[in-house]
């Protein structure tokens, strides 16, 4: 029944009208319309009128304000309703930035804390190295020193300076290692450091320092100080397996450099180890056997033959020595390759000396990045809210039309 | 009985006058509106449900719906009374709604004392007549009857009410005019 198209009034129609509007008026109408006319009055003179009680009734209700502002606060205007959606979720947005600042600041507390436990860690095991570095340090590093060349680092030296090296506080740097359970594994790793140009010199010494304490070789060494960002230094260094992580973590804490990148390797070997072991069993039985036989031999042929097997045995078991030997000293020993370079942006100061001081940078620093989580909150917040929004105002709408759809359908069936 | 403005024909200006409704609170405006539409909106809902008891009841809850929204009222979107008459009609609405779940009519008995003391029997007559008629009008025409003769609501208020064009509302109207008349007719 409903007409949504606006086609202009038909003239008739709206005289029609027109005379009805005179007639509730009480104007003269065209005789035309009188048959309009009574009807229209017919109808508004028989209007349902207001009992008195009722009217007093509801006078009183409406003057009391339904029910006075308590009950107007139980049931918010639309307006005001939403204004606390809004205010509601601005503060939940604003508590979310608060807590996750707290949560970005309780975070760097404690990357500071275990910074500090690693510093704690690395000085024993600085004062544990000291404490064995009289050992086979030098002997250990005299053959290697041989076979180098331009190798400019020293056991000597090392032990010289162990006192004046200044400890560490940077990150232990303790990479994820698999657990040993008794098998043979070679280990080895690549360092890389980044230092100023005017330090590759020193981190070089502060490198060989380290071997030197932890009774490592340096295999192989070069070291080119040029003043400038092509000065570098690589050496090839071997450190007893069992002291490869400390050694990493000194290097990687040494005072003028920074970590670029660190790999450690690690090869699981026990089978190769164990058929080593085994071919070398089996040939030095065969041995036994052959100088049991050979003792028993009678005849020439039967004792150059058994010598002659005899010395082939010989020659595995000195093969299969030689091989488990390498493999021993593979797993015994582990390889560092260690290159420091000249890097772009080297440690300025060495960072036990900034760590705990208050300065106008670090401030501004560490309010940008509080600025930038808490704009990231509230990116995140609005992308969890306007989803949300855009749902619930789809189902008050979709909510609205059903209920308009409803109530005309009772109309229609009234 | 001056209620019920007349259709403007061959106007040619206008005349500003300050709004008198933005110095006013919005409790003001409310109570102003009551009093100018109490009586009409009682009329209206007992004309489409049949049932003065009920009305009442509408008739309170739709003015208690007017209290709490009346800072919700924008003025850009109609007067005041479609407003109001457009809150009234949906709680009439829910009311019939209310009546199809529970499956009960009522209509209120014949009232004799609403017949006015001073008509003569042909008056009371053609009431009783267009009373018959006006029943066997669908619900959605009793509506606009109500609206306009019961309400007295203009045919631009009639329009907003039921969400339609002007021209559309009075269409309407006249063709509900038309069917009232031949009913009261065939009636006779």
């Amino acid at each position: 029944m409903r007409l949504l198209d606006d086609t202009p009034m038909d003239p008739e129609v709206a005289a029609a009208l027109d005379a009805i509007d005179s007639t509730l008026a009480g104007e003269a109408v065209d005789p035309q319309y009188a048959e309009l006319a009574e009807l229209a009055l017919l109808l508004a003179d028989d209007r349902p009128r207001v009992d008195p009680v009722f009217a007093h009734t509801l006078d009183e209700r409406v003057s009391g304000r339904f029910g006075g502002a308590a009950r107007e606060a139980e049931r918010p205007s639309g307006r005001s309703s939403w204004s606390r959606w809004m205010a509601g979720g601005a503060a939940a947005t604003l508590a979310a930035a608060v807590v996750a600042v707290f949560v970005f600041l309780a975070g760097v507390d404690h990357g500071g804390s275990s910074s500090a436990s690693s510093s704690a860690a690395s000085s024993g095991v600085s004062s544990a190295a000291s404490s064995s570095s009289g050992r086979p340090a030098q002997e250990l590093s005299a053959p290697s020193r041989a076979s180098s060349g331009a190798a400019s680092g020293s056991a000597d030296s090392a032990a010289s300076s162990q006192a004046a090296a200044p400890t560490a506080t940077s990150p232990s740097g303790q990479t994820p290692q698999p657990q040993s359970n008794g098998r043979k594994t070679i280990q080895s790793a690549q360092l890389n450091l980044a230092t100023a140009p005017s330090r590759v010199d020193d981190v070089a010494q502060e490198a060989f320092n380290v071997i030197g304490q932890e009774n490592g070789i340096v295999n192989r060494s070069s070291v080119t100080q040029t003043g400038s960002a092509d000065g570098n230094a690589f050496m090839q260094l071997s450190v007893p397996s069992s002291s490869l992580a400390e050694t990493m973590t000194k290097l990687s804490q040494l005072t003028y450099a920074k970590v670029a990148s660190r790999t450690d390797n690690s090869q699981d070997v026990n089978n190769q180890y164990i058929q080593a072991k085994r071919r070398l069993a089996d040939a030095q039985a065969l041995r036994t056997s052959l100088l049991k036989q050979l003792a028993n031999a009678v005849t020439t042929e039967q004792v150059d033959s058994l010598k002659a097997q005899i010395r082939d045995a010989e020659r595995s078991i000195s093969s299969y020595e030689a091989s488990l030997a390498a493999l021993n000293h593979r797993i015994a020993y582990s390889n560092i390759s260690l290159t420091i370079f000249a890097g772009a942006q080297p440690p300025v100061t060495p960072t036990h000396h900034s760590s705990g001081g208050f300065t106008l940078g670090k401030a501004a620093h560490d309010a940008g990045r509080v600025l930038v989580v808490v704009a990231g909150v509230l990116l995140i917040g609005l992308a969890v809210l306007l989803p949300v929004a855009v749902i619930a105002g789809l189902a008050w709408w979709v909510g609205g039309m059903v209920t308009h759809r409803r109530r005309e359908r009772a109309l229609d069936l009234a | 009985m001056n209620r019920f403005p007349r259709r403007s024909k061959g106007v040619t200006g206008t005349v500003a006058t300050p709004d008198q409704g933005a110095q006013q609170t919005s409790w003001e405006r409310f109570e102003q509106l009551y009093r100018s539409s109490r009586d009409d909106v009682f009329a209206y809902v007992a004309t489409l449900l049949g049932d003065r008891s009920t009305a009442e009841d509408v008739t309170e809850v739709a003015f208690e719906r007017a209290y709490r929204r009346r800072r919700t009222f924008d003025r850009r979107r109609g007067e005041e009374r479609a407003w109001l008459f457009g809150i009234a009609r949906n709680a009439a609405l829910d009311e019939l709604r209310r009546r199809k779940r529970h499956a009960t009519l009522v209509v209120d008995p014949e009232d004799p004392s609403a017949d006015g003391p001073d008509d003569g029997a042909e008056v009371a007559l053609a009431r009783t007549m267009v009373r018959q008629a006006l029943a066997t009008l669908p619900a959605r025409e009793r509506e606009i009857i109500a609206l306009k003769f019961h309400a007295g609501l203009s045919n631009a208020e009639l329009a907003r009410v039921l969400g339609v064009s002007e021209s559309n509302a009075g269409t309407l109207l006249h063709r509900t005019m038309e069917k009232l008349r031949k009913a009261c007719n065939a009636t006779a």
